[in-house]
């Protein structure tokens, strides 16, 4: 065991030549080299982190973008449900109008149908009624109506007399109105009834179409008619009596 | 036997014998500059490393890591040193295996070398750290009596490291020269393998003590005489004030 000092002079030259040659070409490069990786791993991860910052406040952003688009949303449903119903109302309102309206209408246009139908229901009622009778006068009795009513006329004024001269007065005629001309014979027999309660007036004969069938007397101021009109009357108003049963019946 | 490869030379070159402690320091010395050459050629911060690199940067961030829980401060300078240390025994202790080589470190021209770089650096890196002044003042602390024994103690570091490092190494390899002679077979074996942990060991311990000196050069120059410094485990975080070496 010894020791040569020109071998350990020579070693430590090795030792200081090695360690300035592993610090060039070993510790200085890898040591660099995982600084410099880590220098590029923070820059990289401060970049993650600007971009998730970035990322978080876009997120945050849409995020309420997104709240008051719904906020929006809901609040123009409401505006938009609260119109409808608004103009639903409005559009029912107009309908239901329009439906009493129309049923207003066809209401009165009913009553008007009914109202039309029932006077001419009456009308050719009467005018069947009255030819009826005619007829049945005719047949039964070979006379004609304006004949039964001047004579049965006769027979009713003669009581009247006093109050009929009374009532003419000085008047000089006497006028006999009917809704048809009346015959010859008919004519003759109320002139010559007349003539026995009225002596000093003239008769004359005029029709009007208006009138209901009958005679009207009229002379001074009084009046006395003999129409078939207090019958026709009470014909229509049995014939509502019975209309009104039936449509009381049906409902 | 022969105990040190000082005595073999291998070469003449103009006179001046080359032995096989300096062949051989050159061979490991080739061998790590030439590796590490290869390795971190071309290198670049956006390409991920290879596996030979990663290696490396295991083995010099784990240097660095060990250093810095001794010296508790980044201290390049001095990883360059007790790194070089580590690499150059370990690797001439690992190269025990090969038949044939004889480990520069089995040589205690080699180790007081080492030893004896050691004992320059120490004071040099303190120097460096707090100056002339504050580094010699601590040979005459606590008082100027200790003085002798303050210088005898640092020489006796030095000696202790050269003789620890060469005790060992050349101790396996004398154990394995003997065992071969009575036992070629399977002792040997068994007697390199326990050789490859004992080196690995030795220069861990030659480092480690080396950065221990270095940090409580540079520690007392820095923090006016208090002596703190701990040995790395690796298991256990340092404790401060641990036991002193």
């Amino acid at each position: 065991m010894s020791i040569d000092w020109i071998t350990v002079i020579a070693q430590i030259a090795n030792f200081l030549l090695l360690v300035w040659l592993l610090k060039r070409f070993l510790y200085r490069p890898i040591l660099d080299g995982i600084d410099a990786r880590e220098a590029e791993i923070s820059r990289r991860m401060a970049e993650a982190g600007e971009a998730q910052k970035k990322a978080e406040a876009s997120e945050n952003g849409y995020r309420n973008l997104k709240t008051q688009l719904l906020t929006e949303q809901d609040a123009v449903i409401k505006r938009a449900l609260a119109e409808s119903e608004q103009e639903r109302d409005a559009l029912l309102a107009d309908a239901r109008a329009k439906l009493e309206q129309e049923q207003k209408d066809w209401h009165r246009h009913l009553e008007r149908e009914r109202t039309r139908f029932i006077s001419q229901l009456q009308r050719s009622g009467s005018e069947t009624l009255l030819e009826l009778t005619r007829k049945a006068l005719l047949d039964l009795a070979d006379e004609t109506l304006e004949e039964a009513i001047v004579r049965h006329l006769a027979t009713r004024l003669r009581p009247l007399a006093k109050d009929l001269a009374h009532a003419a007065g000085s008047a000089k005629e006497a006028v006999v109105t009917t809704r048809d001309p009346l015959p010859e014979a008919a004519r003759q027999k109320m002139e010559s009834e007349l003539r026995l309660l009225l002596p000093d007036c003239s008769l004359r004969f005029t029709t009007d179409s208006a009138q209901s069938p009958g005679l009207v007397l009229r002379v001074g101021g009084a009046q006395v008619a003999w129409t078939v009109d207090s019958y026709i009357d009470e014909f229509d108003a049995r014939l509502d009596e019975h209309l009104a049963a039936r449509s009381s019946g049906r409902a | 036997m022969q105990l040190t490869p000082d005595d073999i030379i291998l070469l003449r070159i103009w006179g001046f014998p080359l032995n096989a402690t300096i062949v051989n320091t050159w061979i490991i010395m080739a061998l790590l500059v030439g590796i590490s050459m290869i390795v971190t050629r071309n290198l670049r911060a956006d390409v991920p490393p290879n596996r030979w690199r990663t290696a490396l940067e295991v083995i010099v961030q784990s240097i660095q890591t060990q250093i810095e829980e001794i010296t508790r401060k980044s201290a390049r300078h001095v990883m360059y040193f007790a790194g070089t240390l580590f690499l150059f025994i370990a690797l001439s202790n690992l190269l025990l295996v090969v038949p044939g080589f004889l480990p520069p470190t089995a040589s205690l021209s080699t180790t007081a070398a080492l030893a004896f770089s050691v004992l320059v650096a120490v004071p040099l890196f303190g120097i460096a750290s707090g100056g002339l002044v504050r580094y010699l003042r601590r040979y005459i602390e606590p008082s100027a009596i200790m003085l002798p024994f303050n210088i005898i103690g640092e020489f006796s570091r030095g000696i202790s490291l050269a003789i620890r490092l060469y005790g060992n190494v050349m101790s396996g390899a004398v154990i394995a020269a003997i065992l071969l002679s009575v036992a070629p077979f399977f002792f040997p074996v068994v007697m390199n393998m326990l050789g490859l942990l004992t080196g690995l060991i030795q220069a861990y311990i030659f480092s480690i003590l080396a950065t221990v000196y270095i940090s409580s050069a540079t520690a007392e120059s820095e923090s006016s005489g208090i002596r703190e410094y701990s040995i790395p485990h690796q298991s256990h975080p340092p404790r401060s004030g641990e036991e002193q070496r």
